[in-house]
C-alpha cells in the first residue's frame, strides 16, 4: 500500500497550481469540487503564506451518523475492531459511541467517527508521513510502519473525541479508513466497498456517502430517520423533539 | 489462556479476607459458559450447599460466555448470576437470574470471564475492577444511596469522566476507553437484605428474581464496577462478521422499519416493549443491550424510567388504572422508583394485588389485624407506590414483614393456606409471583418453573401467544396456521423432533409424555443456549420468523453458527442441548442436596382448584392445540390443573430425564452417562441417589 500512498503533499500537487486558492476558499468553499485543500508544510513552520496552499484529493467517501437513531448496542464498534484487528475490543474501534444511561434523549448518546476532513489536521501534524492520504481513494489513513508513536495526530484532531486514536496493543496510531485495510473481512472495503459498521448497524443509524457532507461542529451528524422509523414511535424531526405519537400519526401508518 | 471467546481467567473474591485469586477458565470450559460454569463453580466452591442465602458461605457467581462482548447478535450483553437465593418458599433454592446491558462485555475486556464471590466484608465495600487490577474500596459514602446515585458517584470518582478518551493506567499503553465503567449495584432494598432486593446495572438492567440483592447486602458488598480495554480473541473473525450480516439480512427486521408483529423473537422491530396503560408521549430514542440485533427499550426526553421495558412498565398499571380510570404519570414514577431502589417488580406487582385484596377484606390497614401505616385508600397513586417501595427498601412497617417475600409474610400472618385457597395470593410456584403466563393456561411455563427453582421467565413458546394476540388486536390474519406453527416449532426441538404433539396445549395433551418432552427440551435448550451461551430470552428461540417467506426462524442454525465462529469449536445445536441436559442435572443435584424430593413439587392449591378465566389481555389465551386431531389456535382458559394428571406428567418427565420417578432423584447410571460420577458419589453420601 505504501508505494501508492501520499506521504508528502509536495508529491501530489504541481507547484504551479499551489498559489491559486486562498485560505478563505479552502476553508469555506471546496466541498463541491471534490478536492480538499491543506496548507502544505506550513503548520510546522507556524505561519501561513498563500503560495503554500496546496490541494489534496478529497476522500472517496464519508460516514454519516444519526445519534438519534442509534440504539447504543455498540455493534459497529465491535465490527470495527473485529474486521481490522481480528478481536473484539471497544477501545480499538475507530468509531466511538459514548452514552449516559441516565441522560435525557437525545443527549444520551454521542457518536464520534472520523470526518475524512478536507483539511486533515492529523495528516498535517504527522512528522513522518505515516498519517497520509491514500492515493487511489483519498482516504486519510495510517501507514503503521512509519508511525513513531508521537500521537501528534491524536492531539491535532479537532473533534472533541479524537478521530485518530492510539492502538495501545499494536503500538501505532489508527483511524477510520472506511474499511480500506480490513484483513478480517472477506468483502472489499473502502469507498465503493463495504464498511463493516454500516453493514451491521441494526437500525440503519450509519450511512456511507461519496458526497462531501456539510461540516458543522457536530460533525457529519445527519437525519437518517424516515416514516418507517416514525411508525416505531420515534421522532423523525431533525431535533428529535416531536412526540412519537404525533410522529406516528403524521407518518400515515 | 485467552482463546476462542474466553479471556482465560475467573476472578475469585474472598470478601472476608479481602483477597482475590485467579481460577483458570480452562478448568471449566467443558461447561460452556454462563450458567454451566456458574453451577460447576458453585458445586466446587460452596462447601455446605444447605446454608442460607445470607450466609457468608454462600457463593455468588457472575458468569459471561464466550459470546459476551462479541458481535454475536443478542448474545453479547447478558450476565448469568447464580447462588443460593433469599427468595422462594419453602426453600431458598440455589437459583439464577441474569441481566443485560454492557457489564459482561466490560468484564471480559478487563480480562475476566466471570467472578465468584464468597465471605462477608466487615464493613460496606465496593469492588473496583480496572483490567487486571482489583481493589476493595470503602463504600461508606455509597451506602444508603439508590442505584442511580451510586453509579453516578462511582463514575465521578474516576478521572476524566468528560466524554473523552480516558486513560486508565499510568502509561499510554495501559489502555484507554471512552466507555463509562459498567456497574452492578444494590439499592437500599438490597442493603437492608430484603429478598425483594435486586442487582441493578445502568438504568434498566436488573437481576431481580431470586433475591440476590439481599445476598450482596449480607456480604456488605454495595457494587462491582468494571472497565476494561483488552481484547477478546475470536477464532474466525471474518466468519463471525459474515454470520452477523447473514442474520441481519435473512432474519432480522429491515433496519429501522416496522415489521409483522410477533412475540419476543429474533425478527421483531426495534420498538420498545411498553405495557403501560398509557405509553410515554414525549420524544424517545431506542436503547439496546450490547450487540443486540434489535433493542427492546428506550430513553426518554424526561430521563424518567429510562431503559425500562416489558414487565416493569406494567408493574403499577392495574392499580393506576383502578384509581384513575386510565394510565397516568403514577405508573412511570413507580417504574422509575423500583429501578432506583432496586426492588423486584414481579414480586411487587402481585404483592400489591395481595395487599389490596387484604385491605378490601378488612384484614390489612391502619389499626387492623395486619397493622400498617400504609394508606390503602391511596393504592394507584404515586404517593402509595413511593410509600410502599420505601417501606420495603428500608424494612420499615410492613416492609419488615415482607423482607422474606409476600408468601413468607402470608405464612407469618397465619394466612398462607386460606389465601392460596381463594387465589388472592398469586404466587403459584416456589413462592414466586405469577409471571402472568398462568400454569393453568400456559402449562409449559408452570411446569418448567415448578420443575426448576423459580418463575422460569423463558418466552420461547410464550412468543406464539403474543403473536396471536397482537394479530387479533390489530385485526390481522396470522401469517402461519397453528398446524404450520407446530410443524416449524417441533422440527427444531431435537432430539424429540419426531413428535408433532409436543406443542398441543389442549387439556387432553397437557399431562402426556409429548408435553413432558416439550418441557424437558425447554429445560435443556435454555440451560445451555440461553443461560450458558447467553443468547437473550427476548430474541431466542426463534421458531417462527415472519420476515422470511417460509416463516422459519433462525433457531437451530443460528445458535451454533455464532458459537463456533467465536470459539473455533464445531458443535451442533443438539450438542448444546445435550450439554444443557448435563448442566440441568447438576442443578437438580444441588436442589436435592438442599432437600428437593418429588413430593414437594407442587403448585399452590388454587392452581388445582380454581379455573383460570382471564389472561393478561382479557378472556383470551390462544395457544396451539389439537381439536379433533387437527391443530388450531385454541383458547386455553377455563381450566385448572388436575392433581392426578400432574402426577402422571411428572412421572413422564422423570423417566425422560432418566431419574427415579419415585423420588425425582437421578440414578447413578444416568449421572455416569452424563460424566457426572462425582455427583453420583455426593448423592450416595447424602443418601439421595435415585434407585435404578
Amino acid at each position: 500500500m505504501v508505494d501508492k500512498d501520499i506521504n508528502s503533499i509536495e508529491e501530489i500537487v504541481p507547484a504551479e497550481e499551489k498559489s491559486t486558492i486562498s485560505r478563505r476558499q479552502f476553508i469555506t468553499g471546496m466541498g463541491g469540487i471534490g478536492v480538499g485543500i491543506v496548507l502544505g508544510g506550513t503548520l510546522f513552520k507556524g505561519f501561513l503564506l498563500p503560495d503554500e496552499v496546496i490541494a489534496i484529493p478529497a476522500s472517496g467517501g464519508y460516514l454519516l451518523v444519526d445519534s438519534k437513531k442509534c440504539q447504543g448496542c455498540n455493534t459497529c464498534m465491535m465490527a470495527c475492531s473485529l474486521t481490522h484487528h481480528g478481536v473484539e475490543n471497544l477501545s480499538l474501534s475507530r468509531i466511538q459511541i459514548v452514552q449516559d444511561p441516565f441522560a435525557c434523549f437525545p443527549d444520551d448518546k454521542m457518536i464520534t467517527q472520523c470526518r475524512q476532513c478536507a483539511d486533515p489536521k492529523c495528516v498535517s501534524a504527522c512528522p513522518t508521513g505515516a498519517m497520509h492520504v491514500d492515493k487511489e481513494t483519498g482516504v486519510r489513513t495510517v501507514d503503521t510502519a512509519k508511525c513513531i508513536g508521537c500521537q501528534e495526530c491524536v492531539n491535532a484532531c479537532e473533534l472533541n473525541l479524537s478521530g485518530a486514536g492510539w492502538n495501545f496493543e499494536e503500538k501505532h496510531a489508527q483511524k477510520c479508513d472506511l474499511c480500506l485495510d480490513t484483513p478480517f473481512m472477506d468483502a472489499d472495503g473502502g469507498p465503493g466497498g463495504q464498511q463493516a459498521c454500516v453493514a451491521v448497524c441494526p437500525t440503519g443509524a450509519i450511512s456511507f456517502t461519496t458526497e462531501i457532507p456539510v461540516q458543522t461542529d457536530a460533525g457529519y451528524e445527519v437525519n437518517l430517520r424516515d416514516e418507517g422509523w416514525a411508525a416505531l414511535g420515534y421522532p423523525i424531526d431533525d431535533e428529535g423533539k416531536v412526540s412519537p405519537a404525533a410522529a406516528a400519526a403524521a407518518s400515515g401508518y | 489462556m485467552a482463546t476462542g471467546g474466553y479471556v482465560g481467567k475467573i476472578l475469585r473474591v474472598d470478601l472476608t479476607a479481602r483477597e482475590t485469586s485467579v481460577i483458570e477458565t480452562e478448568k471449566y470450559t467443558e461447561w460452556g459458559g454462563g450458567h454451566g460454569i456458574g453451577s460447576a463453580l458453585f458445586w466446587d466452591l460452596c462447601k455446605d450447599k444447605t446454608v442460607s442465602g445470607r450466609d457468608p458461605g454462600n457463593i455468588l457467581t457472575f458468569m459471561t460466555s464466550p459470546l459476551s462482548g462479541t458481535m454475536a447478535p443478542s448474545a453479547s450483553g447478558r450476565v448469568e448470576v447464580q447462588g443460593i437465593g433469599t427468595a422462594g418458599y419453602p426453600v431458598n433454592w440455589f437459583t439464577r437470574s441474569n441481566f443485560g446491558g454492557r457489564f459482561g462485555g466490560q468484564l471480559k475486556y478487563a480480562g475476566w470471564d466471570g467472578i465468584a464471590l464468597e465471605g462477608k466484608a466487615d464493613v460496606p465495600v465496593w469492588l473496583d475492577i480496572i483490567n487486571g487490577k482489583v481493589e476493595f474500596r470503602d463504600a461508606a459514602d455509597l451506602w444508603g444511596k439508590d442505584t442511580q446515585e451510586t453509579q453516578k458517584l462511582i463514575w465521578e470518582l474516576k478521572e476524566n469522566e468528560e466524554h473523552g478518551w480516558t486513560e486508565i493506567g499510568k502509561t499510554r499503553d495501559s489502555g484507554r476507553t471512552t466507555q463509562k465503567p459498567a456497574i452492578i449495584t444494590i439499592g437500599p432494598a438490597g442493603e437492608n437484605q430484603s429478598s425483594l432486593g435486586c442487582l441493578v446495572h445502568d438504568a434498566g438492567n436488573a437481576a431481580g428474581q431470586g433475591g440476590f440483592g439481599a445476598v450482596f447486602g449480607s456480604k456488605n458488598l454495595k457494587a462491582i464496577s468494571v472497565v476494561g480495554t483488552g481484547s477478546i480473541p475470536v477464532a474466525d473473525p471474518a466468519g463471525l462478521l459474515n454470520a452477523r450480516i447473514w442474520a441481519k439480512e435473512e432474519y432480522a427486521a429491515a433496519p429501522g422499519q416496522r415489521v409483522e408483529p410477533n412475540g419476543p423473537t429474533f425478527g421483531v422491530d426495534p420498538a420498545p416493549v411498553f405495557l403501560y396503560a398509557k405509553n410515554p408521549d414525549g420524544p424517545m430514542g431506542p436503547q439496546a443491550c450490547q450487540g443486540c440485533i434489535n433493542g427492546c427499550r428506550a430513553r426518554f426526553d424526561t430521563g424518567i424510567a429510562n431503559e425500562s421495558s416489558c414487565q416493569e412498565t406494567s408493574m403499577y398499571k392495574a392499580f393506576d388504572t383502578l384509581a384513575h380510570g386510565e394510565g397516568t404519570d403514577a405508573s412511570y414514577i413507580a417504574t422509575d422508583l423500583v429501578q432506583k431502589m432496586g426492588v423486584n417488580s414481579y414480586e411487587l406487582m402481585q404483592g400489591i394485588g395481595y395487599l389490596y385484596a387484604l385491605s378490601k377484606m378488612g384484614v390489612l390497614g391502619k389499626g387492623l389485624e395486619i397493622d400498617t401505616d400504609l394508606d390503602m385508600s391511596r393504592v394507584g397513586e404515586a404517593d402509595f407506590a413511593i410509600d410502599l417501595i420505601t417501606k420495603i427498601s428500608n424494612r420499615e412497617d410492613i416492609g419488615e414483614d415482607l423482607a422474606d417475600g409476600f408468601v413468607r409474610a402470608a405464612e407469618k400472618w397465619g394466612r398462607l393456606e386460606q389465601d392460596y385457597a381463594i387465589g388472592i395470593l398469586d404466587f403459584p410456584y416456589w413462592g414466586y409471583a405469577n409471571h402472568g403466563y398462568d400454569p393453568r393456561a400456559e402449562t409449559e411455563w408452570g411446569y418448567s418453573s415448578i420443575m426448576g427453582d423459580r418463575d422460569m421467565n423463558e418466552h420461547g413458546f410464550n412468543a406464539n401467544f403474543w403473536s396471536v394476540i397482537k394479530h387479533m388486536m390489530a385485526g390481522l390474519e396470522m401469517p402461519v396456521s397453528a398446524e404450520e406453527y407446530a410443524k416449524i416449532t417441533t422440527a427444531k426441538m431435537v432430539p424429540y423432533d419426531d413428535d408433532p404433539n409436543m406443542v398441543d396445549y389442549s387439556t387432553e395433551n397437557i399431562y402426556s409424555e409429548s408435553f413432558a418432552k416439550l418441557v424437558v427440551w425447554q429445560r435443556h435448550y435454555t440451560r445451555f443456549w440461553k443461560q450458558s451461551a447467553l443468547y437473550c430470552d427476548f430474541r431466542y428461540p426463534d421458531f417462527t420468523n415472519y420476515n422470511r417467506e417460509d416463516n422459519v426462524g433462525i433457531t437451530g442454525d443460528g445458535e451454533p453458527k455464532f458459537w463456533n465462529a467465536i470459539t473455533g469449536q464445531d458443535i451442533t445445536f443438539l450438542d448444546g442441548i445435550e450439554l444443557g441436559r448435563r448442566i440441568w442435572t447438576l442443578d437438580n443435584a444441588i436442589w436435592i442436596l438442599q432437600g428437593r424430593h418429588r413430593d414437594m413439587v407442587q403448585f399452590a392449591s388454587y392452581i388445582y382448584d380454581i379455573p383460570l378465566e382471564n389472561s393478561l389481555v382479557g378472556p383470551y389465551y390462544p395457544m396451539a392445540g389439537k381439536v379433533d386431531g387437527q391443530y388450531a389456535y385454541i383458547n386455553v382458559l377455563g381450566r385448572s390443573i388436575d392433581r392426578d394428571g400432574f402426577e402422571e406428567w411428572k412421572t413422564h418427565f422423570y423417566n425422560l430425564e432418566g431419574w427415579d420417578p419415585a423420588s425425582g432423584w437421578p440414578t447413578r447410571e444416568t449421572l455416569e452417562s452424563l460424566n457426572l460420577a462425582f455427583v453420583a458419589d455426593a448423592l450416595t453420601e447424602a443418601e439421595k441417589l435415585g434407585g435404578e
